[in-house]
């Protein structure tokens, strides 16, 4: 019973992997989860600004961007997939 | 003569290959305050010069390259330049934008553009230097490829004093519909066949070098523009490092996570990630990337040079593959083979053929065959099936040569399918190509594709993957038929604007106008404010749009194929299309954004608006 987080481009160094599982009870909304995922100052200072989301950050949640009003209070389930990573680019 | 205007020479050169004529005409400043520089001046000057009615491939057709005023300062990314003409591929027109040295030698060979008539009777090169301008016999360079060509043209001189050359390769010689224009060794004026334009004028090289300086009104004012540009690359992080360290390719995964990435000739976007794990910007920067480097001024460094060691012992090196290159010559045919794209790339750009032409004919091409709509096309040994990752480096040669399947390759996925009775299985707009987003995952890159001036292109089409990507309150929604018009068109300008300043489509990840309206401002002394650059951009639309449609293109060219409209696709649980109607409707109030009229006509009363002047020596 798990919410999968995906990571791409450095964010794979940073957490140490392509992918993780947290438990979807630790991971009840975005906020719970990025809290959760920033468990050492430098993996949080990727992640968060102040008491928001850190400029040029992505968050999908199966796919889908995060809503723009109050982005950290979105909920998780068992079983989504998330994808985070630094704004890309390319073309 | 008066003094030298600030930011440019006031110097265009016009060539006319019939006579081999050259000469020098003055540059009108009112001509560089309405349309700027690089794409808008050289979208003016074509206008000017060509009967849109012309033969594309014939002597009629013009080709026009311009430098912008930023060309020759320090400004990042400032060395591209814009080539435009009327396409072969597509009969509207090509467009075509390219970074490399050659805009900035160019320049500073003294002079702001160039324009090229007519025919030479037999192969020609064109070497331009401060005073000199000749047109010379090429048949020793004739039927060679571009790297050798390049070599040929531009070694033997001293460090400093290098010149630089564009050049075609065999694509061009042969007029594959969508060859290239090289530039230095692997960038290239890629879309839209201008390489075949050159080539049928008998054109193979233009040579440039020179040392001439601009003079730049306010070095002050230049200078804060520059500043605030580059405090602002170093910040993003995607200039200020993911470019570098995973190229265009890094969105390969992203793509895949955002359901846009195109499979089997758009017939879905379904891949296994394991799959797309092993041609990804990360994968290639663990295994074949050898160095990463960027094009004259520019901080970002989006290049791959690659290594590919074959099963035989043999190494080849190269550049690429880029994001366009890996999907289209990849995932959209069924292969997942990353060694097999990168040679097949190599030849590319060393004979000088788009690779998003080239693979999205391919991939259209498979699917004829494995729905045996293959029939004479058969006898002319094009059989191919998804996933043929062993063939695609021969098809890539025999394509630029026009052997065997290659001549009905050469030919662009349109005029094959139609040829196979099913022109609904070319994914193209206006002929073009589609680049490797699935429009049915946006609709703002839907409508962005609908209406670029040159067909199916995201660099003049807009970019809508961005505004996917922003997350937040930056981001436009995918799917809403409503702000879709709007975004795209203000997408389409910004890329309208880059072109006509010589600078990348990269820094806009970093900064909008405001740092190049003060860089300008200060190089010119002539008013370019933010809202005077908002006019130009909307001129240029205009002008290229009348442009078309004095080509004879209406707004029923100003669709999808019909694949996008019927066959949904699934993105993040949802189905997902663009039907006829999502498209009338975005397409209705484009119009309507950008002035025009219900068929997509600029009216008179814009075109006043504007300033756009009827074409030159003529009273309309
Ligand atoms: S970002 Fe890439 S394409 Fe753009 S100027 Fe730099 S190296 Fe060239």
């Amino acid at each position: 019973m798990a919410v999968t987080v995906k990571f791409f481009a450095y964010f794979r160094e940073v957490f140490g992997g392509r992918e993780c599982g947290v438990p979807a009870a630790e991971a009840a909304t975005v906020g719970a989860l990025l809290d959760r995922l920033g468990d050492t100052p430098q993996r949080r200072a990727e992640l968060l600004a102040g008491a928001g989301l850190k400029p040029h950050l992505v968050i999908m949640i199966n796919g889908a961007p995060l809503p723009p009003d109050r982005p950290l209070e979105t909920a998780l389930k068992d079983g989504d997939v998330v994808a985070i990573f630094p704004l890309l680019g390319g073309g | 003569m008066s003094a030298a205007p600030f930011g440019f020479f006031g110097k265009i050169i016009e060539i006319d290959l019939t006579g081999g004529d050259a000469r020098v005409l003055p540059l009108d400043t009112a001509l560089v305050a309405d349309y700027l520089g690089g794409r808008g001046l050289a979208t003016r000057l074509f206008y000017d010069a060509v009967d849109p009615q012309c033969d594309p491939l014939g002597p009629d057709n013009v080709v026009v390259i311009a430098a912008s005023p930023l060309i020759g300062t320090t400004a990042p990314t400032s060395a591209r330049g814009h080539m435009v003409f009327k396409s072969p591929l597509t009969g509207v027109i090509g467009t075509s934008n390219s970074g490399g040295g050659w805009g900035h030698t160019f320049k500073s060979a003294g002079y702001d553009a160039l324009v090229i008539k007519g025919k030479a009777d037999s192969p020609v090169w064109i070497d331009i230097a401060p005073g000199k301008i000749e047109v010379l016999p090429a048949h020793h360079l004739w039927g060679q490829d571009i790297h050798a060509t390049n070599d040929e043209l531009t070694s033997g001189f001293e460090a400093g004093s290098r010149p630089r050359a564009l050049c075609i390769g065999p694509g061009g010689e042969n007029l594959v519909l969508y060859a290239v224009v090289g530039n230095d060794k692997n960038r290239v004026y890629g879309r839209c066949g201008g390489g075949a334009v050159w080539g049928s004028k008998n054109l193979k090289a233009i040579r440039v070098q020179g040392k001439e300086k601009i003079q730049i009104h306010d070095k002050e004012r230049y200078q804060s523009g520059y500043d605030q540009a580059l405090y602002l690359l170093r910040q993003a992080p995607v200039t200020k490092r993911l470019m570098r360290e995973l190229g265009t390719a890094g969105l390969v995964e992203l793509i895949n996570v955002i359901n846009m990435l195109p499979h089997r000739n758009f017939q879905d976007c379904t891949h296994r990630p394991e799959d797309l794990e092993r041609m990804s910007g990360e994968t290639i920067a663990k295994t074949i990337l050898e160095k990463a480097a960027g094009c004259y001024l520019c901080p970002i460094g989006c290049q791959r040079h690659t290594r590919i060691d074959g099963d035989d012992g043999s190494t080849q090196r190269g550049e690429g593959p880029e994001y366009e290159t890996v999907v289209l010559m990849g995932p959209d045919c069924g292969i997942y083979d990353l060694a097999a794209i990168t040679t097949a790339n190599y030849r590319c750009n060393e004979l000088g053929i788009d690779t998003i032409s080239f693979g999205g004919t391919v991939a259209c091409a498979m699917e004829l065959g494995e729905r045996g709509l293959l029939g004479a096309e058969k006898e002319g040994g094009l059989d191919l099936r998804f996933g043929a990752a062993a063939e695609l480096e021969k098809l890539a040669v025999d394509t630029a040569h026009r052997r065997g399947a290659g001549a009905l390759l050469a030919e662009g996925s349109y005029r094959l399918a139609e040829r196979c009775g099913r022109a609904d299985l070319s994914m193209t707009v206006k002929k073009l190509e589609l680049p490797a987003y699935d429009p049915r995952a946006s609709f703002t890159q839907a409508l962005g594709y609908m209406t670029s001036p040159s067909g199916a292109c995201h660099l003049r089409g807009g970019y809508a993957v961005s505004l996917a990507f922003f997350g937040g309150t930056k981001e436009i929604p995918r799917f809403s038929l409503l702000q879709s018009p709007i975004a795209i068109r203000n997408m389409q300008n910004t890329g309208i604007l880059q072109d006509s300043l010589g600078v990348c489509r990269f820094t806009g990840y970093a900064f909008g106008s405001d740092p190049w309206s003060r860089m300008l401002t200060g190089v010119t002394g002539m008013d370019f404010s933010v809202f005077r650059l908002e006019e130009i951009e909307n001129r240029v639309a205009s002008l290229e749009r009348l442009f078309n449609v004095e080509a004879g293109a209406t707004a029923a060219d100003d669709a999808l194929p019909p694949r996008f409209a019927e066959t949904p696709i699934v993105v993040a649980g949802e189905e997902k299309m663009v039907s006829e109607q999502a498209q009338e409707r975005m397409r209705r109030d484009y119009y309507s954004v950008r002035g025009w009229d219900s068929e997509g006509r600029p009216t008179r009363a814009l075109l006043e608006d504007l300033a756009i002047a009827p074409r030159a020596g003529r009273a309309s």
